[in-house]
Formats: structure tokens, sequence, C-alpha cells
């Protein structure tokens, strides 16, 4: 599962409201879909949990369903209190997962 | 009048009914605001820069800058002149088949034009050009001049059951029109800046596509026989539309319906 | 020039509905029974425990009014709130409601975010409304809804 974490703006300063956009390249098989070839459905395979932490202190947990997006997005925003590590960890509905981090660096 | 001239060809009472109907489901320009915001997470970002990876285990840039015997400081603004005339193939090619030429000068295995690797390494190799004018010179040689007769021929050839050809359906005259609510795009049109924002990622596939594979898109849905990447023909189309927005900043990745 | 014909049996509208494998499928007329299949009341109910929810100012979503690709559909949700120990936003809830799985997201926050937010791209199988709800710090449940006409036009 490839990620990718942006904050944006890029820079900010302690105490500032960043915005956290978190992406993924996911199937998000909603196991409605039919294999055109053989008609059988295709097995339901998309993210259940993304868990976004700070410092290893949990900020936002979300559960998730197969009616996202395929690739999909998920942005919060997020009070910088110092400098530190962003950690999201995404896990799907068939036990894979993926951890992604980035470093937070408040200017001034 | 050319109008017409479609309908009679499509010769189908359902796509003449939906031609230039519909307005009314068409999006707000708030709608569409917010639909542009989404380039600014761009999912095929992430392929970008697999790409990345994959074209600096195949070759890197200065590698590829050398093969293509220009200096790596001059090798963005060379890139936005593409497709061009190039030595060491004698003669003109995309992007993406002097990837093809870079494996095989580093004597790695040439990645086929169709495969998802390609895709990426063509998004990554143009995104170096991100900032520059599209400047293909189609009267650079006569190879490029050739190629853009040749390219113009194809794209008004009517060909296939209906006989339609590019040109029913992206002429002047019709553009701006709705095919099944879909406007018909002016391809050389600022807004849609066809050339300098292919590869792009295509919403409703959920992937990323390259101009050339776009093109063929449009062939399989008006029912065209598919004319096949890297062909002569192929490169020829894609110098004639990339003439059309020639000036337009390129943006890879783009983000497509 | 290859001139072979790849011309197959069927119309432009057949190749067309194959330019939008995720939402046609949804669209069936024939609905398949998905793995999370849950219809709007029972999952409004497993959310709030059967409380009531009160339509609220606080609760914003940002959604196009006219999606042209039920695929990608854009969804921006905020709720006013200090965001402080003692009053915050403790989850946002995203909901299609005519979706096989009408759940969409469970947001859990924390004062850590400093402003309720949420923001995603949701998949639609047709005109409907997309609704959030926001559960309070205080045990209350705040809610907005917009209507999303999907059209699906699939050419090209
Ligand atoms: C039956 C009508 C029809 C024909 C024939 C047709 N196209 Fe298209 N084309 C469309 C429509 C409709 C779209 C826009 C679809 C959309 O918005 O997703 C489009 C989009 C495109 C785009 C993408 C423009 C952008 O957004 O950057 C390109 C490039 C293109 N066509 C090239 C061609 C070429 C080359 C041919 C001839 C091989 C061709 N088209 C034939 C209807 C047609």
């Amino acid at each position: 599962m490839k990620t990718l974490i942006k904050i944006k703006p890029k820079t900010y300063a302690a105490g500032d409201i960043v915005k956290v956009d978190f992406m993924a390249m996911h199937p998000m098989e909603t196991g409605m879909r039919k294999n055109k070839d053989t008609g059988a459905l295709i097995p339901a395979h998309y993210i259940d949990e993304v868990k976004f932490m700070f410092n290893d202190q949990l900020i936002t947990k979300m559960v998730i369903w197969e009616s996202l997006s395929v690739n999909p997005l998920m942005s919060i925003n997020f009070k910088v209190p110092s400098a530190g590590t962003l950690k999201v960890i995404a896990k799907d509905n068939k036990g894979q997962s993926v951890e992604t981090t980035t470093a937070i660096n408040p200017k001034g | 009048m050319r109008r017409l001239t479609v309908c009679a060809a499509l010769l189908s009472a359902a796509l003449c009914g939906v031609l230039n109907a519909e307005e009314k489901m068409s999006m707000s320009d708030a709608d569409k605001a917010m639909y542009a915001e989404l380039l600014e997470n761009n999912p095929a970002e992430m392929d970008v820069a697999e790409g990345e990876q994959l074209f600096g285990d195949l070759i890197g840039a200065e590698g590829y800058a050398k093969m293509l015997g220009v200096n790596e400081k001059d090798l963005a603004a060379y890139l936005a002149g593409f497709p061009r005339y190039v030595e060491p193939a004698k003669k003109v090619v995309t992007l993406s088949q002097t990837i093809q030429m870079a494996a095989a000068t580093a004597k790695k295995p040439v990645p086929k034009l169709e495969s998802k690797e390609m895709v990426k390494m063509t998004a990554y190799v143009k995104s170096l050009a991100n900032g520059e004018k599209t400047s293909i010179d189609v009267k650079a040689n006569k190879h490029m001049e050739q190629m853009l007769k040749l390219g113009q021929q194809v794209f008004e050839e009517r060909r296939g059951g209906r006989g339609l050809s590019c040109n029913s359906c992206h002429s002047a005259d019709i553009v701006g029109q709705r095919l099944r609510m879909q406007p018909l795009p002016d391809l050389g049109a600022k807004e849609t800046a066809a050339a300098g924002t292919w590869p792009a990622y295509r919403m409703t596939q959920s992937q990323m596509v390259t101009l050339d594979k776009r093109f063929q898109q449009c062939m399989n849905n008006a029912l065209l026989a598919k004319i096949p990447l890297g062909s002569r023909e192929m490169v020829a189309l894609e110098v004639f539309i990339t003439n059309k927005t020639k000036g337009n900043e390129i943006q890879i990745p783009g983000l497509k319906r | 020039m290859e001139r072979r014909s790849f011309l197959k049996g069927f119309g432009v509208a057949a190749a067309c509905a194959v330019a939008l494998p995720h939402v046609a499928s949804a669209a069936d007329e024939k609905k398949v029974v998905g793995p999370n299949e849950m219809n709007y009341e029972t999952a409004v109910a497993a959310i709030t425990g059967g409380k009531a929810v009160t339509p609220s100012a606080k609760v914003k979503m940002e959604a196009p009014e006219i999606a042209e690709n039920g695929a990608v559909v854009p969804v921006k949700v905020t709720v006013t709130s200090p965001m402080t120990q003692k009053e915050y936003v403790k989850a946002i809830h995203v909901l299609a409601s005519k979706n096989g799985n009408v759940r969409c997201a469970n947001i859990y926050l924390t004062p850590a975010n400093g402003e309720a937010f949420f923001g995603t791209r949701i998949k639609l199988g047709g005109t409907q409304d997309v609704v959030a709800i926001a559960e309070m710090s205080d045990g209350t449940f705040l809610s907005t809804k917009q209507n999303v006409k999907v059209t699906i036009g699939g050419c090209g």
C-alpha cells in the first residue's frame, strides 16, 4: 500500500492549526462489483481503520468503510503542540497494515 | 452544419438526443471549484513518486540526459518540446519511447508502452518539465513537418462503423456541446491544456493514463479501430494535439474526469 | 496504418458503461447484497444508541450539488466547537443514505485536533443525501445533510 502525508501550509508555528492530508493507493473494493469475465463477485477489500498519532499519542482514529473512493483521501486538522513525529497507521480488512511518518517542524 | 453530420454519422437517436441536452445537470461554478481542489491531493502523485524510483533504477536523470545528448541543466526545457526528433532514434519519438531507448542503452529489459511502470516513469520524466511551457516545434525539421501533416490526417480521417473521426467530436464548431452530458472538449483550449496535463489521473478510472492511451480510449468509445501505441500514426497524432496547446504550462500529473 | 477492425458487437452506450465500473455496479438494478450491507436507520441507531439527532447549523458540510462522477465525490465536514478538554467534538460520522452500506466513515476526534474537521472523497451509487452526524462531548448528536445529484455520464 503506497501512502502519502501532506501538511498544509508547509510552514507553521507551534500552536497553529494545520491540515493533515493522508492518501493511500488502495482499490477500496466494495464486494459488490462483479468480475466482467467470470461474473463472480470481487471480494470486498478496503481500508477499515486509520490512526493518526503524534509522538505516539492518538489524535484521531477513523473507522472506514468501502464507500470511500478508490485511492482514498482522509484529511483532518491538527493543532501543532511542538516538534515531533506524526505517524499514520492504515490497516485494511485483509489485515495488511502500513505505517507512514512525517516530521513536524514548527518554525518560531 | 457539422453537428448534423455528426448526428447522421452516429446513426444513433440516443446519442443525437443527448447532444446539447441536460444543460441543467452540469456542475455549478462552486461545484467545479470543489473539484479543482482535488488537484491539491492528486492520487497520481504517489504514482509519480514511484515513477521516480523506477526511473532512478533504470537510468536516472544524468544518464538519461547524456543519452539524449543534452546538458542535464537544460533537460527540463528539452523535455517540454516532446514529441521531437531525436538523433539516436533517427525519428520523431514520444517521451515514453525515450524511456524505452534509455532501458536499451542501459541494457535493461525494455518496458512495454502499455505497462503500468511506463505510465509512472513517463509521468515522472515529464514532471521534470513542470512549470515549463509546452514548446513543441513542428517546423524544426522535415521529420516534424511530416509528422504534423500525418497527425492532422489521422485526426480528420473518418473510420470505423460509424464513420467518425476525432474531428467529428473535437472540431472547432462542435466543441462545447454535450455528448452524454460530457462537454466535448476543445483540445486546443487553455482550460483543457491537453498536452501539458497528461499523464493525468482519470477519476472515472481511478488510475493515471497517458495522452496516447487517452486517444485510444476515445477510439474505443467512438468505435474506431485502435491505433497501436508507439506506431507512427499514434506519435503523429500526439504531435498534432500537442501543437494545439503549444505555450501552455506543463503540470504533471493532471487530473481529469 | 493498422486497419484491422476492433469493432465489437456493442454500441457506444455499452462502451460507456465500462468507464464507470465502481458506480455502475452499485447502481445495478438487481442490487447485490454486499458484505457490510446496512440501511440508514440501523446505521444511525448504531451511532446514537437511539438518542435524538438534531439538525444544527454548527455542523457544516461542503459537497457538490451535482457530481458528474459518482466514484469521486468530495465531502468536507466542519463542526463549530472550542475543542477543549471540557467541550469538544467526539466524533464525526459520514453516511451516504442510499448506498448499499450507508456507512462511510466514523472519525473519532480529540481536543488535539484543534478544529473539528474531516475531509474525504466518497462513492455514491446514485443521487442521494449525504449526512454528517456530530457526536458532542456532552452526549448530544447534531447533524446536517446535503443532497448530491449523480449524473452518470460515462462517455469518453
Ligand atoms: C464520439 C465523440 C468523440 C470522438 C470521435 C473522439 N472523442 Fe475525444 N473526447 C470526447 C469526449 C466527450 C471527451 C471528454 C470526456 C470527458 O470529459 O471525460 C473527449 C476527450 C478527449 C481528450 C482529453 C482532453 C482533455 O481533457 O485533456 C483527448 C486528448 C481526446 N479526446 C482526443 C481524441 C482523439 C485523438 C480522437 C480521435 C482518435 C477523439 N478524441 C475522438 C469525444 C470524442
